[in-house]
This record gives structure tokens, sequence and C-alpha cells, in this order.
């Protein structure tokens, strides 16, 4: 470069905030897509008509059915979800790629089919599963099981790769400290993997508990109605997403309305609960990662 | 405390291979394993500690076979890279795991002994993500120590630590050694590192065992050019290289007392002032001041030779292209190529 000629300083474009005005309207877009029909919702039921819905005693039983039967669901996906979870993420077995795939078919299955799958499984009279279901006391068709079976079927698969993933996460050389410590292989899982795992479980459980409330293409097949029985017993019912679609069928867009609101607001106060207790540290899950 | 006794321990893990290894780990004294990345240090450590299968030879704790044991019966404290602390529970829950999973009763009691050991007490209540890795290095070996190991293994014990807590870990195994008197076998790959605790070494090289003894014989008689580096000669030169080139009177003053495969010898000290003194003369290549003394390199016939000028320095310091002279006796010459370690015990 020749001396005392100074090369043309380029002007520099400051990009920062037209990036951050891109993020922000993105962002915003999506979560206006959230917002607005929940909106539209709360305009179309007066909060009068929200009160009552919660007062009605019809109301009431539709929402307990589906808070006890989604319960019932999350249970079962702790109980056989979790360690299908462990058993794919640490173990190589033959097979393990086809086993991934089943976990993931009731994701992409539409919910129809699954209703009618299990529907030919356990309800059409002379197969091998209606006759054992029947035969132990616990038939399937317009009965909370039914409702359970589906809510497991589509729900647990959120636990199985939750799990997966945080399993997964677990830094083997951790395990290896613990078991070097004394502890046997049961120990370390019960003391050391499952708690360092449960941040996600417990997010792919909340998943599980979502999709299960939520659920309706397999109930409209295999337990529109839930007749009292085994752990129910209430009055004749539906799930909460079964109640509204009836509401809206029958022409009752105001009730409709007024229950899906309800719905939300329970459902909104629970995840909120679920994250303020993430944010104070006072649930077991978080320990460890915000300090004393 | 235990004596320990590998015997050809070897291993294999995909198509990595590994020993055999023979080891002989006494109360009070500790083992340096070294090798660079790759080199099979921490399969060794696992091998050890029950995580990986053996394949040949055997384990022995104080004469009992332990080779096919389960890793929770070794009564072996295992550290393993990064430490492998549980974020989920405080330093003390920390330091309590292995005295809650053997339901002993002295649990709070022997605890707060190991933190207060250890200088932990104010720290009790932090989980390990909110501590310094000098302090996450005292957790971990207060726990190593709680379940009372007849053995402690560890992996990079200096890995990520500054001086102090080096110099403060350093303290920690001496007084392992000399109270608690468990044998201790560390795996690192930095050579300083590990003379500053060892008295036993042992080269790992792609699985195999390139050399093995104490530090007197290790810097007495390294092995081959490898092992000459990797403890830290800084002048190796192997046969090959003595061979070709020039052949000035200092190339042939080296080949005579080059082993079979060459010769090595740490840094010739010259007198920080003046052009230096001796037989040799070099040309300067470069020149940096260290605590230790100006590192400067010289080229004499064809040969480039680190030297260190002892201060006092007087200027002008030596700069690129000067001659400077250098002397040294035979007796810091290292001949490299004996048939280590088939002929050794």
């Amino acid at each position: 470069m020749s001396a005392g000629v100074a090369p043309p300083r380029r002007r520099r474009v400051r990009t920062g905030p037209y990036w951050l005005a891109l993020q922000l309207v993105l962002a915003g877009s999506l979560l206006l897509l959230f917002i607005l029909p929940v909106v539209a919702l709360f305009t179309y039921a007066p909060f009068s008509r929200i009160l009552s819905a919660a007062g009605d005693p019809a109301v009431r039983a539709a929402l307990w059915l589906t808070f006890f039967s989604s319960g019932i669901a999350v249970l079962a996906a702790v109980v056989f979800a979790i360690p299908l979870g462990y058993l794919l993420a640490r173990r190589s077995f033959r097979g393990r790629s086809v086993v991934e795939s089943l976990v993931a078919l009731p994701v992409v299955v539409p919910h129809l089919l699954v209703g009618l799958g299990l529907f030919f499984l356990l309800v059409v009279p002379g197969t091998p599963l209606y006759r054992l279901t029947t035969a132990l006391g616990l038939p399937v068709y317009d009965t909370i099981w039914g409702v359970v079976l589906v809510m497991v079927f589509v729900s647990a698969p959120y636990t199985v790769l939750a799990s997966d993933l945080s399993f997964r996460a677990v830094d083997e050389r951790v395990l290896e400290a613990a078991r070097s410590l004394g502890a046997g292989s049961a120990t370390v899982f019960l003391l050391v993997t499952l708690p360092l795992a449960l941040r996600g479980i417990v997010a792919g459980l909340l998943l599980t508990w979502a999709r299960a409330v939520s659920e309706i293409g397999g109930l409209l097949i295999l337990a529109i109605y839930v007749l009292p029985g085994g752990p129910y017993n209430g009055p004749v019912t539906s799930t909460i997403s079964v109640y509204i679609y009836s509401l809206f069928q029958g022409g009752d867009l105001a009730d409709a309305a007024a229950v899906s609101s309800l719905f939300l607001l329970i459902a909104f106060v629970l995840f909120l609960l679920v994250r303020l207790g993430e944010r104070s540290g006072w649930v077991p899950w978080r320990r460890g990662e915000l300090g004393p | 405390m235990s004596r320990w006794v590998a015997e050809g321990l070897g291993t294999q893990l995909d198509a990595f291979r590994l020993g055999p290894v023979d080891l002989d780990l006494r109360p009070g004294r500790a083992v340096a394993v070294l090798g660079a990345s790759g080199a099979g240090k921490t399969t060794l450590l696992r091998t050890l500690a029950g995580f990986v299968r053996v394949r040949e030879g055997r384990l022995l704790r104080d004469g009992t076979d332990i080779t096919d044991w389960l890793p929770e019966e070794r009564e072996l404290g295992y550290v393993p890279q990064g430490l492998g602390l549980f974020a989920n529970r405080t330093v003390e829950g920390n330091v309590r795991f292995p005295l809650e999973v053997r339901g002993r009763m002295d649990q709070a009691a022997r605890t707060g002994e190991l933190l207060e050991r250890f200088h932990l007490t104010p720290l009790a209540r932090r989980y390990p993500a909110r501590l310094s890795g000098g302090e996450q290095q005292r957790v971990a070996i207060a726990r190593a120590l709680a379940a009372e190991p007849e053995l402690i293994v560890w992996d990079e014990p200096w890995q990520a630590l500054d001086v102090q807590a080096r110099y403060e870990l350093g303290l920690v195994f001496q007084e392992l050694r000399e109270t608690e008197r468990v044998p201790v076998l560390v795996v690192t790959h930095d050579p300083a590192l590990a003379f500053s605790l060892a008295d036993t070494f042992l080269v790992l090289d792609h699985g195999r065992v390139r050399w093995q003894g104490d530090a007197p014989a290790l810097l007495d008689h390294p092995s081959d050019p490898f092992v000459a580096r990797f403890v830290g000669f800084e002048n190796v030169y192997d046969r090959e290289s003595l061979e070709r080139g020039n052949p000035g009177q200092f190339r042939a003053w080296l080949r005579e007392r080059a082993g079979s495969d060459g010769v090595a010898f740490s840094r010739p000290v010259v007198a920080g002032s003046g052009a230096g003194s001796g037989p040799w003369e070099g040309v300067v290549q470069s020149a940096r001041p260290t605590p230790e003394g100006l590192a400067v390199s010289v080229v004499v016939d064809d040969l480039r030779v680190a030297l260190r000028l002892a201060p006092p320095w007087t200027s002008p310091l030596p700069s690129v292209g000067d001659r400077l002279r250098f002397g040294m006796d035979d007796t810091r010459v290292h001949p490299l190529g004996s048939s280590f370690p088939q002929d050794r015990p």
C-alpha cells in the first residue's frame, strides 16, 4: 500500500436492529396464531357464561373424567414408557430401528385409525382379546378403559422419545463414577440416572398429558360416551373434547365456546404452575441447575 | 491398604487393543500413566475399574483374583475425566453418596469430617455447577475417599485447573499418600505434572506399553525417541537423522554416544553472558525468556539444538544469526534403544 493514501472507509451498515425486528416479526406472527383463536373463544363466550359452565354438573363430570383418565394415561406412561425410553437410550440390540419406528407410529397415524384399530382388536366379538377383556371384566367400548387405552396409544410416545433423549444426555462417566463408589446398577438408576434425566422426562410427561386430554379422534370411535364402571363411577358423560364437539354439533355455539374457554383456563393455569415451580426451583427435576 | 497387581492385562474395544499391561500398585505409591490422546490411558483405567471386560491376563487385589468382579465390588475410587460429580446433588450430597449406598450409620459425621478436611464446609449446600474447577476437584476426591477405597484411579486430574489449583491438588495427593497410604494411579498427558506426583511411570502408545519404571530410570534411560520426547527431553535425535546430512564434529560426537535408536539430552546450560563457551558452536535461530532462563535454539551441523541461558543475563542478549558456544558432558547424553520392556521386569 502506498504511504499517505488512506483506503476509502467503507460505511458499515448496522444490521442489528433489522435483524432483531425480523426475529420479532416472525416470532410474533406465530404467537398471534396461538393467541387469536383463544381471544375469539373468550370473546364469543362472556365471562358469566364461563362461570355458569364451571358450575354445570355435566361439564364438571366431563372435566373430571378427562383429568382422571388422562391421569391414568400419564401413570401408564411412567410405568411403561420410561423403561422403553431407557432401553432405547442405553442398550443396543437388533431391530432397534424397528422399535424406534413403532414408537413414532402413533404420532403420525390419524387418530381415527387408532380408534378403528382398537375397535377391531378389542370390541368386535369373537376376537381373542375381546374374550379376554370381557372375561377379566375390563370391557373397553364406552368405558373409561377405552378412553385410557386410546389416550395411552396416542400420547405415550412423547414420554418414550423424551426419556430416550434425556437418558442419552446423562454422561456415562457420571454413572461409572457412581458404580465405582459402590452403587449397584439399580441404585445408580434410581439415585443418579433418573434424577439427572428427570427434567426431560417430566417435559415428556407434560406433553403426554397434554396430548391425552386433547385426544378426540380415537375416542369418537371407541368411547363417545363413557358409562360408569371400573374406577369411574360418575354419570354417563364424555371426555371434554368429545363433549365440546357434541355441543358444537348440536349448534350450541355459545356453550361450546364457554366450555372451551373454561378448559383453556384450567390447562393454562396448570402449565403456568409447573413453569413457576421450575423457575422457583422447588421441583426436584431442576435441582443443581440454579445453584444454591 | 491393599496391593494391586495387574498381570498381562489386556482388552479390546472395537478395533482398539490394549495391553498386555503389568502393574504393581503398593500402598503409598503413585503410578502415572502417560501417553498421547488415543494411547489407551482411559481404557486402562476403565479396565481396572471394571467397566471394560478383560480379554487376557488378570487383576489381583492382595492376591485375590478380582478380574471378573463388578465395579461396585472392587473398592476402587474411580474419578473419571470431568470428575463425574452428580449435578443434582449438593457438595454434601455428593460426598455422602458412597456412605448412603452402603447404608452406613455414621453418614453425617463422616461426611462432615471429609468436608472439613477438604475445606468444603462453607460450600456444603452448593451444587457442583456453582463451584470453581479446584473446588470441584476437592469434592471429587472427598467423595472418592468417603468410600474408603483401596486404590484411587484418576483420569486427567489436572485438566482445566489453574496454577494455584494444580498446586493445591498436588498437596492433596501428597497427603493421600502420606496419611491414607492409598495407592494412586493417575492418567495424564503432561509429563511435568506426572513427575510432580508419581514415582513409577507407564508410557502407553497405541495401546502398547512403551516404557515402564521409576522416575530416575525413565530420565536416565528413555527407551526410544517417542518416550524421550514424551517425558520432556527437548533434544532428541533418532538414528536416521544422525546418519544423514553433513557429518560435522558435533554430529559425529553425538553419533558415538547414540544407541540403536538415537540419542536424547536436555537443554545444555550456557552462562548468561558473552558468547558462551565449550567445544560446539551454533547459529542462533530464536531466543525467548522463560522462568528457567532464556530458551535459545541454535543450529549445529544442520541439527537444531535447544539451549538454556542461565540468568543473570547481560545485554546484548543473543539475537538471530549470532554465534553461541556451548558444551556438555557425556553423562547428560542418553542413548536411546534398549530392548525394553521385554527384558526388564
